[in-house]
Formats: structure tokens, C-alpha cells, sequence
């Protein structure tokens, strides 16, 4: 069971956590007003974030096109016009993904509910669908915007919601399912990835769930979801230990009745936003109650966040930072705008993770597998591009979209006009005492003090530089202390 | 080979106390008593198999040398390996087909791209092999997809966590150096995924370091002291001594190491492989000339870590540029120029260097290319494809037979080779590795190692 965290237990350490884990972190005056609003009001205030789609409108380019009309058009062309054609909308496709990506992180950045957008992210990384095999960036946007719409609404609801997603239906072939020839790829990853986890239906399930999938068509006039009840199969179908004439929808309610599942979205919840190997008993308590909520995410998420082992030393600062966290919260932390897009999209892919471009249908590992030597230097040094000293090697966007793309445009060092104000980041008065401005470092970057051991290491490097730190030396100490095991942790 | 020679465990006859170690280890050497705990574990392990000459260490720096050259985009394998010697084919490729004058004949029905003059030599002299109508079954036509199956060594239908190379790595070479996998590029590629990550990557190594902004000096040492685990003296003394069964299964740790204990850890390996990389890079400059191509630079790149002793062994490499859908031809040609410019300069520089006999090299692209051309003078996404093995220590040849024309499947070449056969091959022969357990079972092996 869990036990629910009490107010007095609530300090600035905790309200650091929370902001950190429900979104994406805070300025040291960020936290300490969030810690000041006490326990109660801070939950409170992660949950009721204000609806920020005024402040985030859509990407003009996000419209439906009519792709019966394109294909006719594109009939009439001679082969030389045709590649044209083609080249000018690979072009487009390539520009509005990053432009798409640029969107979401943006959104990410600037919010006033970031807890939303945490939330869209991890389902993004559930429900992991790929710009690599849809090729349409609109889908993918309107995807992203129906993940956000149920990010903590109802679980049921989202996964109905996903079987007729245009993106969805591309990535994992149901727009190709038929009564004659049902594809079971949708059938089973919705089971495996999406609900039960493995071990928790047979082949057999697999086969006749496809059944029930078939007849799920993109309407090729407006890219939205259309039925088409001649290519569904309306037979019996044995299905979970169940008989009858299965739709899609019939189908996921008989998984949602499956203890399985809660359990299964229960862990993977907990291992996000609190910690890996989380007890079966914990996982138990929350999942018997999101079953009795049938499916309702926000209360899940209310008790996850009230309770004391979402702040126990297992799950404060046990995180490995993703790519998308360590972008964004560095950009917060420094109060920095986001580099620019073909930047930070590069930046991401050398870190592992672009936004709209998961690995796989599973989603990104996370966890350790975020760090390989290459990717931590790499961190490191887009630490020190970060705090505008060195310049970051870039390959063209053309590259980044499509890493099978010929060699083409060289490749360039990028520059960052966009350095963090000193003025502000380290503020004159904690600049006289080398303890207290790597305390206050500390604080702003971690979140966390160092050990008394590397504490010293970094007081001596100011003491060696003198008195009254230049510019240069708190830009360096920045990226030093950025260039460490402990900035990777959140 | 027998399943003897597939144990990579310590033997802890050879050694008795870790004080012996320390004194014998040829790692030991490089280390000061201040080793962290995990370093001493690991290289006591390692030292405990070098002992053993029987087993490969993963560490040793004239071990076998795999490097994976993909043609990225999927090559167009009957242009490469032309079919000169069948009708259907020039039928099928009217604007595209590679005249019967110009092909290199391998055979009376086959023969190679006229660009692969270089590759034709090597297949004289003994040292590349053409493996014809690789593939799997069921093949995918999806560029994603069918290159993850390639990468993870899968079943058409089944997703498979971890890739080929990366259980490799799992399974043999725990606490091995990071520079045991070295992919050229930016990105770590799929198939060195694993549950224990390992293997770096760079593309220029100059790039490959910490860069810092500090003129007037006292960052680096700020830097390397935050980036190695916390050292402990006392340790090394209270285990001094100790009976190496206690140690034997060292590397596996006796607490689950924490995730800062972790980013430690790789940390310091980050440091000590850049090192080491920068180290070669500087010493040495390339010994021949090669093109100047992207493949050209990446092979070069190869070639000096090679020649310094980087303890590698497998090396990652792409070309790109294979998906070929329109005019087809002058792009084709130009790839396969790259392609044959670039192994013939490696293979100088490997021999140059006396280095060709540990150098095995395989080319795999994700899918060959439709029989027939397209409307537009290109080719199509299609199935089996031919695979290069090329290197010192291989048996020579022409592998498997040319697919059917004819017979076709669903249009496409039917594959008769199993690429994984070709995997299970040189991991099993060349790399001296259990592959029934990296590859989830066993493949039949075949005559090319």
C-alpha cells in the first residue's frame, strides 16, 4: 500500500522533485514559490493546470490535405514533373517535421501546465508511433494532440482512441487489414506494448483480435478515420476466454477487464515518473484502484504524486534525464531561449531521442540506456554549447531526417547566440563566497548538494581563479558542473 | 569447434589472490593501486581468461577484427552481382542493365558490376567472398523494418529488444573495454543495442572528447576528478589477498550498482576511450591513400584505430545513398565506385600494415531491388540480395546459388541464404562466440571463414 505523504514532510528538496518529475523542472525561484504554496496546493497545481492551446495554436501547415486529389494531379504528370512532385513534397515533409518537433518542444518549454506535456510524452513513448514510416507530419501532429487531449483523462478511452488514429492505423498496417487478409500487427502490439504485456494472451488472441481490427480505413479525402464495413469481419471470434461478433471497440473492453492491464500501465507509470522495479504490492494498490476508476488517469496520478514513496530516497534523483528532459530543463534551469531548431533536433538524434521518431514500435528503453559514452560526451559538450562557449558540430537537416540520405551538404559548427545572462543565473550576491556560489550551482543544477568531496573540488577551482570570478570562469564553472554524472540525474 | 571453446568464464585455477594479479596482470601494469573496485574486478576477470589461451579475450589487442559495412537504402544487388548469363534479366532492365561486355565474370551466369574491377582482384588473390541470394523469410520492403530485422537478427515477424552485435556483446564480452564496439558516424547503430550498452561512437575523432572553454588551465583535472567513480583505498586492502572463487563472478556486481555508480562508471570509460582514441588519431596518420568519399574517410578512420591497437572488435561502418528509385544508373555506378575505391584501399592498408589476417569485413544492405526496372529508370524495393565477405583469414568463393529469374517470390528474388547463417558464421568462426545463444538458435554455418 502506499502511504500518503504529510504535510510537514514537505520541504524544498520534495517540491524540487515533484516539479522536476511531473514536468520539467524550475528555477531556484520556480521551486521555492511552488514549495511555499505547501503540499496540498502544489499537488493541486500540477493536476489543475490551466488549458494552454491559445498560447500553443496549431502549426499553420497542420491541415488535412485531400490525397485523392494529389494522387489524380499527380496522374496527369509526365515522370520529369512527377519527380518534381515528389522532391518538393519531401522537401515540405522534411521541413514541417521539424517543424512539428520544434512545436511540441516549445510547448514543452513554455507551458503553464507542463504536467500535460510530461503526460504526452510518456504516452507518446506507450503509444510510440514513428514520422519514419508515416511520412505525414500532420498525423503525427494530430496524433500528438489526441495524446494530450487524454493524457490524464481515460486510459479506455485513449486506446479506442489510438485503434483509429490515422497515424496509427499507418504505422502498425490496420489501413491494410482485410476481412480476407486481416494483418495482425496492430492486434498484437496492442496487447504486448499497449495494455497486457507479454504473457498475458496467446497467438491465438492475436489472430482473432486482428479479425475485429479489419475494416479500419484512412479516408484518402481528409486523412480521418473511416469504417469500411465491407472489409470488417463480422464473424464469431474467440477472444480472452470470450465468444461473440467483436468490434474493435469490444476488443479493447475485454482487455480492459483484465487485471493484466492496470498492472501493466500501473508499472510503467510508476517506473517514469518515480522509479524502476517498483514493489508488486505498490503496483497492486495503484492498479486495483485505476481498474475501480475504470481506467481514470488523474486520480492515479493524484495519488502517485500525494504519495511519501514517490519522494523516498529510491526515487529522488534516481533518474537518468532523458534527452527531451535534459534539453528542456537545461533550457529552464539557464534560463536560456531553446537553441534552434535544427540545433536541438540534432542535439536529440546524437542523444537518442527525437520527439515523433521512437526507435520502434516499444518506445525509447530510457533509463540507462539513454547513456553510452558517446552520447555522454555528447552531453557534456552540448553543456558547454548550452552556456555559450563552444560551437556544436551539426549535420544537415536532410541527414537528421533520413539518416539513410546520401552525404550531401557538409556538415558545420553551430554557434549559440542565445547564452544564459550571468546577471541573472548567479546572482552578484552569492558571487563573493566560493561555498556559497557552488551551493547555490548546486542548487540551481542539481537540486541537490554535492558531496562534501566534490563540493571542495569545485571551490578550490574558484579559489585558484581568485577573487571575484569573471565572466569566463562562472561560464566554465557552469559547464563543469554540468559536465558530470550528477547533471545527468533528475 | 567444439562448445569448450565458447567459455568465457574466469578460470580460477590460473590465478589465486588478487595480489598475484596485480602483479601479473597485463592491465595491472597500467594501473595505480587507487584502481576503482569495478576496474579491478573487471580487469582481473579479463586477465583470468587472457590466461587461458584457448579463449579469445575480448581485450587482446591481435584478436579477430569483424567490421560491418552497410549499404544503407538497400543496394541494388542484381546490378552489383549482374545475372549477365540470363535473358530475363536484360528483359527486365532494358535502359538499366549493365551491358554483358562490361561485367566482370565470376562465372558463365554471373559476374560483377564493372566499377568492382578492385573487388575482382581481391576475389582472385583469395581474399573476398560473393555470398549470392541472401535474405529471410518473408521478407519486408519497409527501409525500417527490413534493416531492424537486419540489425536485430529477427524473424520477419517478431521484434527483437537488442541487436545482433549488442548480444554479442552481452554475452561475451562483459567489462570489456567501451572500444570493443566502434561505430564511424554520430549514432550508435541498432545492432550494437544491448541490455548492458557498450561500444562508442564518433566520426571525427577529434570530436570524440571533452571540450572545455578554460584558457588558463585547472578545468581538465576538475573535469577527470568528477568523472571517475569514487575511489575507495581501503577497499583494495581489505580484499588483498582474498580467495579469487570470491571474486570469480566478478562481473557481476555484488549490489545492484546505483544509477550515479553507473554514469560513473561510464564516465570514466568516456574518458579513457576518448583518450585512447585522440592518442591513435595523433600517432597515426592514414599509411595509403584513400578516396575522398565519406566511405573513403570512414574506412581510413578504421584503418588508424586498427593499426594503433585499438582492442576493437567490431567495427560499424555505413555508406548511404542505395535507394535508387529514379535514373538509377549514374548513381549506382558512382556507389559502386565508392564502394570498390574504398575496400581496395583499406585492404592496401590493412596488408600494409600486416594486419589483413585479423580484418574480416561484411557488407548487408536492408533488401536488394526488383527484377524489373520502374517507369522512372530506377529500381523498387525488393528481397535477396549478394553479401560481401572480404578479408586475410577467409575461405574465398562463390557462396549459395544465384536466385531464380524465374521462379520468383511475390516478384522478388527468393532468398536461399539466411543472412543470420552468415552471422552465425563469423561469430561462431571468425569472432570465436556461442552464436546459437546470440542468435536465439542455431543457424547452419557456412564454408566462408
Amino acid at each position: 500500500m502506499l502511504t500518503p505523504l504529510l504535510a510537514h514532510q514537505w520541504d524544498l528538496q520534495k517540491a524540487a522533485h515533484l516539479l522536476n518529475r511531473a514536468g520539467f523542472g524550475g528555477t531556484p525561484d520556480e521551486i521555492k514559490a511552488f514549495c511555499e504554496l505547501g503540499f496540498e496546493h502544489a499537488v493541486q497545481l500540477v493536476l489543475d493546470g490551466p488549458d494552454d492551446s491559445t498560447q500553443f495554436p496549431k502549426p499553420v501547415w497542420a491541415q488535412p490535405q485531400n490525397l485523392l486529389q494529389l494522387h489524380n494531379q499527380m496522374m496527369t504528370l509526365t515522370p520529369d514533373e512527377k519527380k518534381e512532385m515528389q522532391q518538393e513534397i519531401q522537401k515540405q515533409y522534411r521541413q514541417d517535421d521539424l517543424d512539428l518537433i520544434n512545436w511540441w518542444l516549445s510547448r514543452m518549454r513554455y507551458s503553464p501546465n507542463p504536467f500535460r506535456e510530461k503526460m504526452t510524452l510518456f504516452w507518446h513513448g506507450h503509444f510510440a508511433t514513428s514520422v519514419a514510416k508515416v511520412r505525414d507530419s500532420y498525423l503525427m501532429w494530430l496524433q500528438n494532440e489526441m495524446l494530450r487531449e487524454h493524457a490524464y483523462g481515460n486510459f479506455g478511452l485513449m486506446v479506442k482512441a489510438i485503434s483509429r488514429d490515422p497515424a496509427m492505423l499507418i504505422w502498425l498496417d490496420t489501413r491494410e487489414s482485410k476481412k480476407d487478409h486481416p494483418n495482425e500487427n496492430f492486434a498484437r502490439e496492442v496487447m504486448e506494448l499497449f495494455t497486457l504485456g507479454i504473457g498475458n494472451y496467446t497467438e491465438n488472441d492475436v489472430q482473432q483480435g486482428a479479425k475485429a481490427f479489419t475494416g479500419y480505413r484512412i479516408d484518402p479525402r481528409d486523412e480521418t478515420f473511416r469504417y469500411a464495413p465491407f472489409q470488417h469481419d463480422e464473424s464469431v471470434k474467440q477472444f480472452l476466454g470470450r465468444t461473440g461478433p467483436f468490434t474493435g471497440d469490444d476488443v479493447i473492453d475485454i482487455i480492459l477487464d483484465q487485471p493484466a492491464c492496470a498492472r501493466f500501465i500501473t508499472r510503467k507509470l510508476w517506473t517514469f515518473y518515480a522509479y524502476e522495479d517498483p514493489d508488486p504490492q505498490l503496483v497492486e494498490a495503484l492498479a486495483s484502484n485505476f481498474r475501480g476508476s475504470s481506467y481514470e488517469i488523474r486520480p492515479l496520478m493524484n495519488t502517485l504524486f500525494r504519495s511519501a514513496e514517490f519522494y523516498s530516497p529510491d526515487a529522488v534523483r534516481s533518474q537518468i534525464k532523458s534527452p527531451v528532459q535534459w534539453v528542456i530543463q537545461t533550457s529552464k534551469v539557464l534560463e536560456t531561449p531553446l537553441p534552434r531548431p535544427q540545433v536541438t533536433v540534432n542535439a536529440l538524434r546524437q542523444l537518442g531521442q527525437v520527439p515523433f521518431a521512437p526507435p520502434n514500435v516499444k518506445g525509447w528503453d530510457g533509463g540507462r540506456a539513454w547513456i553510452t559514452t558517446s552520447t555522454l560526451l555528447y552531453r557534456y559538450n552540448m553543456a558547454n554549447f548550452a552556456i555559450g562557449n563552444g560551437t556544436l558540430h551539426i549535420e544537415p537537416v536532410k541527414k537528421v531526417a533520413n539518416p539513410n540520405a546520401m552525404a550531401g551538404p557538409v556538415s558545420y559548427d553551430a554557434r549559440n547566440f542565445n547564452a544564459p545572462d550571468l546577471a541573472k543565473v548567479i546572482p552578484a550576491a552569492v558571487r563573493t563566497d566560493p561555498h556559497r556560489l557552488v551551493d547555490y550551482l548546486c542548487f540551481r543544477l542539481y537540486q541537490d548538494p554535492l558531496t562534501p568531496k566534490d563540493k571542495e573540488t569545485f571551490v578550490q577551482y574558484l579559489a585558484a581563479k581568485g577573487p571575484n570570478p569573471d565572466d569566463n570562469t562562472l561560464r566554465e564553472l557552469l559547464h563543469l558542473m554540468m559536465s558530470t554524472p550528477q547533471y545527468q540525474l533528475t | 569447434m567444439s562448445d569448450s571453446d565458447h567459455i568465457i568464464e574466469p578460470h580460477t585455477s590460473t590465478l589465486h589472490t588478487r595480489r598475484q594479479f596485480l602483479r601479473t596482470s597485463m592491465l595491472g601494469a597500467a594501473v595505480s593501486f587507487t584502481l576503482p573496485v569495478f576496474l579491478q574486478k573487471t580487469f582481473f576477470t579479463l586477465d583470468a581468461m587472457a590466461a587461458d589461451s584457448a579463449i579469445q579475450t575480448v581485450n587482446g589487442k591481435d584478436g579477430p577484427i569483424l567490421v560491418v559495412l552497410q549499404l544503407a537504402g538497400g543496394n541494388d544487388g542484381m546490378n552489383t552481382v549482374v545475372p549477365y548469363g540470363d535473358d530475363i534479366y536484360y528483359r527486365s532492365r532494358p535502359v538499366i542493365g549493365i551491358p554483358k561486355n562490361t561485367v566482370i565474370p565470376l562465372n558463365d551466369y554471373a559476374g560483377l558490376n564493372p566499377q568492382l574491377a578492385g573487388l575482382k582482384g581481391l576475389y582472385d588473390e583469395g581474399h573476398l567472398s560473393v555470398l549470392q541470394g541472401v535474405g529471410y523469410p518473408n521478407p519486408n520492403r519497409s527501409h525500417f523494418r527490413s534493416t531492424e530485422i537486419w540489425q536485430t537478427a529477427s524473424d520477419a515477424d517478431k521484434v527483437e529488444q537488442y541487436g545482433w552485435l549488442g548480444r554479442y556483446f552481452d554475452s561475451c564480452c562483459k567489462g570489456a573495454d567501451p572500444t570493443v564496439g566502434v561505430a564511424i558516424g554520430n549514432q550508435v547503430p541498432q545492432s550494437f543495442s544491448a541490455a548492458d550498452p557498450t561500444g562508442v561512437s564518433f566520426a571525427r575523432p577529434e570530436q570524440y572528447r571533452w571540450v572545455n572553454g578554460d584558457k588558463s588551465g585547472g578545468s581538465e583535472n576538475v573535469y577527470r576528478h568528477m568523472n571517475e567513480p569514487e575511489m575507495d583505498p581501503a577497499t583494495l586492502d581489505e580484499n588483498d589477498g582474498g580467495s579469487v572463487d570470491s571474486l570469480a563472478g566478478a562481473s557481476a556486481p555484488s549490489h545492484r550498482e546505483s544509477t550515479l555508480e553507473f554514469l560513473q562508471r561510464t564516465a570514466l570509460d568516456a574518458q579513457l576511450s576518448s583518450d585512447k582514441v585522440l592518442e591513435i588519431a595523433k600517432k597515426y596518420p592514414a599509411s595509403v591513400s584513400y578516396p575522398r568519399t565519406a566511405l573513403g574517410d570512414s574506412l581510413s578512420l578504421v584503418g588508424r584505430m586498427i593499426a594503433g591497437g585499438l582492442a576493437t572488435r567490431v567495427y560499424y561502418v555505413s555508406q548511404g545513398g542505395y535507394d535508387t528509385h529514379v535514373n538509377q544508373a549514374g548513381t549506382h555506378t558512382r556507389l559502386m565506385t565508392e564502394l570498390n575505391d574504398g575496400l581496395v584501399a583499406f585492404s592496401k592498408d590493412l596488408k600494409a600494415q600486416g594486419n589483413f589476417g585479423r580484418v574480416t569485413l561484411m557488407t548487408f544492405s536492408e533488401f536488394g531491388r526488383r527484377v524489373a526496372q520502374n517507369a522512372s529508370n530506377g529500381t523498387d524495393h525488393g528481397a535477396a540480395a549478394p553479401m560481401f565477405v572480404m578479408g586475410g583469414g577467409i575461405k574465398p568463393g562463390l557462396f549459395g546459388a544465384y536466385p531464380s529469374l524465374n521462379t520468383l517470390n511475390a516478384g522478388d528474388l527468393a532468398y536461399n541464404l539466411d543472412f543470420r547463417s552468415v552471422y552465425a558464421t563469423l561469430l561462431d568462426k571468425w569472432l570465436r562466440a556461442p552464436s546459437k545463444e546470440v542468435l536465439g538458435r542455431q543457424f547452419p554455418l557456412l564454408g566462408i571463414v
